[in-house]
């Protein structure tokens, strides 16, 4: 979740900043060290000789019964020889030395000045009064004046001339910075080194920041779906690696006929019911579960486990929303939702596994009636899921909402004529790698989930849109549990009632081999077809387990006979008596015939043999994007 | 007394590159304690001085030493003759030998700011001085 690389980077460079600043200072401690230790050995050296001096000094004039300083110092003689000791001190390091006294109106005055420049004349004032004077004074003992670099001032030392234990005088010798700049200019590179090594540093840091700063910004921009305000896909996958699915329940929900509120009130009003629907949803469920925009009007629900109110939660959602009215440009539309719950994600394999259970359960809700909660069963649904194979849900999904799912049309062929009689329409999804995926890759495992609907709503959307302008006919595959959705019935019956045209160019091809457990419920839904002015047509006949009653009851236009009976057809005697056979029945039923799989010219010429109306398969024409012409035919590469 | 003490101590412990500025200031803290016979128009022959006191407007200030009251000199070539009976205040130690007219003089020695004024000379050209400059006064020039 969060972008650990960055933060690592931040604190390596944060330690590295540290490491800088503790050696920059350690290097300052030691430059501070070696002044002072300079210093020092200066001051012991100079004090040694102001010492002796002072003693001097003050033996000389008390030998010479002198009062005072002032009156030894104005012979010339006295002022010459100490002058002459304390010039000596005079170095590359020492400026000024010289001797002051305080008069008796407390103001500084020169009695002897040693130095070679700005020589001072013999009691001429001297303005000094830092405080380090009068403590000498007071103290008797040296004293120490560190100067702030003025005047090519580094440290001035004051050493007391003491007589009958009072101060009478002080030596005051002022050192030059010379040596201090050798010094501050040797560790210069150093300095100037750690200098920047810690203004990149801090530079390197900054953009680090900015950019965990822009990171976190943007996280949300990039996690969050910009029409409902809550969590998109690219949130799940985030967090489906570190997702515990102990500590959750996942649900899917499904809004019901929303495709019908687009295509009534616009998309515009989708959009408004969509945006209201996520916020009865956020508003129903608590800060820890997780609301994510799964894909158009799906939500997948992450139902926190701390409380064992998952069905609770469902069941206000659902309530909430089918409560609402939802008014758009005056028009009240009313929601309900259909929801999946898989109370133990944790038991399957992964996320995706889980999803694809809750998924199954909202295909249940729906198939059911809409606006109902169907929780998972563990016990009942074990043999099923058994059988069932693992293929990514999501896989279709990302291709719906891609726009990756195409038709691939397969020409059938009417030999008598010699022309084109119509197109099967053939889904594929075109990978994200460009490649075309066919169908037995993707379509058994999606069989009984939601995700099923969606896809044969979207192939019906292609067929219609593709064929509408055009007058060739097309074939559509349609299963038993298709049509006894209401989405899909209610997208047929728009599309083709409202272009007869187009209706009479249809025909549905619905699997003979499909499970139809409520004939009555089939037969009306064949009855709605034929109102429509579509055809229909049975497929796969022969693999299934109807029965010829049923057929017949189903009044289909056309028969198309399996591809397993037709395959060997020029090898096998059997099938080719079964499938005169089937032609036979489909003559007497008023059903023409057609045969798919005319994989070879020896399979093509044994069908002339029969009554065959039309034939389908590779040695005639293979499914292409676009529909082929009659002179495409019979030259494919298997031909 | 203690303010030009501060700014003194001040000048010596951080400002002493700027040498003119400073110097420029404690001038106009000497002049703004003494009392003349009339106001106190400055000319110098330092113009980086003049040019400060022109920037502080405490004093009037002239290009033309015959209109000045107060002359602030820095060498003594550039005293004219003429002008000389007027009050002078000094810039280095030795100009207060040199100029007889000179009546203080502020001067840089070993690095530190210094002040002396001449009690004789001030009486003499009847410049009065407060209190706060009474520190600085000397009864000659050593």
């Amino acid at each position: 979740m969060v972008k650990r690389r960055e933060f690592f980077i931040f604190f390596l460079l944060f330690l590295l900043g540290l490491f800088f600043v503790y050696t920059y200072g350690e290097i300052t401690k030691a430059k501070a060290k070696v002044f002072e230790s300079i210093e020092k050995h200066e001051i012991v050296q100079i004090s040694d000789v102001l010492e002796k001096l002072q003693k001097r000094i003050v033996s000389h004039a008390l030998a010479q019964n002198i009062k005072d300083l002032p009156t030894f110092f104005e012979s010339k003689e006295h002022a010459k020889e100490c002058e002459e000791i304390l010039s000596m001190m005079l170095a590359s390091d020492v400026k000024y030395a010289y001797i002051l006294y305080k008069d008796d109106q407390e103001k500084f005055r020169f009695l002897l000045d040693a130095s070679k420049t700005d020589k001072a004349n013999f009691n001429q004032k001297f303005d000094v009064n830092t405080p380090e004077y009068k403590l000498l004074y007071t103290t008797k003992k040296p004293q120490i004046i560190k100067q702030q670099n003025v005047e090519n001032l580094y440290i001035t030392y004051l050493h007391p001339i003491i007589k009958d234990g009072e101060v009478v005088a002080l030596f005051n010798i002022d050192f030059t910075t010379d040596i201090k700049a050798i010094i501050l200019e040797s560790i210069k590179p150093i300095e100037t080194l750690f200098t920047l090594l810690a203004v990149f540093i801090v530079i390197f840091m900054a953009m680090t920041l900015i950019q965990i700063f822009h990171y976190f910004i943007t996280r949300k921009k990039i996690f969050t779906d910009p029409l409902t305000k809550t969590f998109n896909r690219n949130y799940l996958e985030e967090i489906s690696t570190i997702l515990n699915l102990e500590n959750y329940s996942l649900a899917m929900l499904d809004l019901d006929k929303f495709k019908l509120i687009n295509d009534t009130y616009g998309h515009k009003a989708g959009d408004h019911i969509l945006s209201n629907v996520s916020k009865i949803v956020k508003s129903s469920i608590r800060e820890s579960d997780i609301l994510i925009r799964y894909g158009g009007e799906e939500f997948l629900l992450l139902i926190n486990n701390r409380e064992n109110i998952k069905r609770d939660i469902c069941e206000r959602v659902r309530h909430n929303i089918s409560k609402e009215k939802f008014v758009y440009d005056g028009n009240e539309i009313n929601v309900t939702v259909s929801i999946g719950l898989h109370s133990n994600p944790s038991l399957e394999k992964n996320l995706q596994e889980a999803i694809k259970k809750a998924d199954k359960m909202l295909y249940e809700a729906k198939k059911g009636g809409r606006n109902r909660i169907i929780v998972y069963d563990e016990k009942k649904e074990s043999t099923d899921s058994s059988s069932s194979s693992s293929k990514d849900l999501a896989f279709v999904k990302e291709a719906l909402d891609d726009d990756r799912v195409t038709c691939y049309y397969q020409p059938i062929y009417n030999h008598k004529t010699g022309e084109i009689f119509k197109y099967e329409a053939l889904v594929r999804i075109i990978g994200e790698d460009g490649k075309i995926i066919p169908p037995y890759q993707f379509l058994p495992q999606i069989k009984h989930t939601n995700m099923h609907y969606k896809l044969t709503q979207r192939i019906l959307a292609l067929v219609f849109e593709k064929f509408k302008t055009n007058q060739k006919q097309v074939s559509i595959n349609i299963s038993f549990t298709d049509l006894n959705n209401h989405d899909i019935e209610e997208t047929i019956v728009q599309a083709l009632h409202a272009d007869d045209h187009l209706a009479s160019r249809v025909t549905f091809e619905i699997l003979e081999s499909d499970e139809v457990d409520d004939i009555e419920l089939f037969k009306q839904k064949i009855q709605l077809l034929h109102s429509l002015k579509a055809k229909v047509s049975i497929d796969d006949f022969g693999s299934g387990y109807s029965n010829f009653k049923r057929i017949i009851d189903t009044e289909a236009n056309y028969l198309k006979i399996d591809g397993s009976l037709i395959k060997n057809i020029h090898i096998n005697s059997k099938d080719f008596k079964v499938v005169r056979s089937i032609v036979h029945f489909a003559l007497q039923s008023n059903m023409q015939t057609i045969a798919e799989f005319v994989h070879s010219k020896e399979v093509y010429d044994k069908l002339l043999l029969l009554d065959i109306d039309y034939m389908q398969g590779y040695y005639i024409a293979e499914p292409k994007s676009e529909l082929a012409l009659n002179e495409e035919l019979f030259h494919s590469s298997s031909s | 007394m203690k303010k030009l003490f501060l700014l003194l101590l001040l000048v010596f412990t951080l400002f002493a590159n700027e040498r003119d500025v400073i110097q420029a200031q404690i001038l106009e803290k000497i002049f703004q304690n003494i009392e003349m016979h009339r106001e106190i128009v400055l000319w110098s022959d330092n113009k980086n001085l003049l040019q400060e006191f022109e920037k502080s407007r405490r004093f009037r200030i002239t290009d033309d030493c015959h209109q000045a009251t107060l002359l602030v000199v820095q060498e003594k070539k550039n005293l004219l003759k003429e002008t000389c009976k007027k009050a002078v205040f000094v810039l280095d130690y030795a100009l207060l030998q040199e100029i007889p007219e000179s009546f203080g003089s502020m001067f840089w020695k070993k690095g530190r700011p210094n002040v002396v004024l001449i009690e004789s000379r001030t009486k003499q050209q009847n410049i009065k001085i407060t209190e706060e400059l009474k520190m600085y006064v000397e009864e000659k020039i050593w």
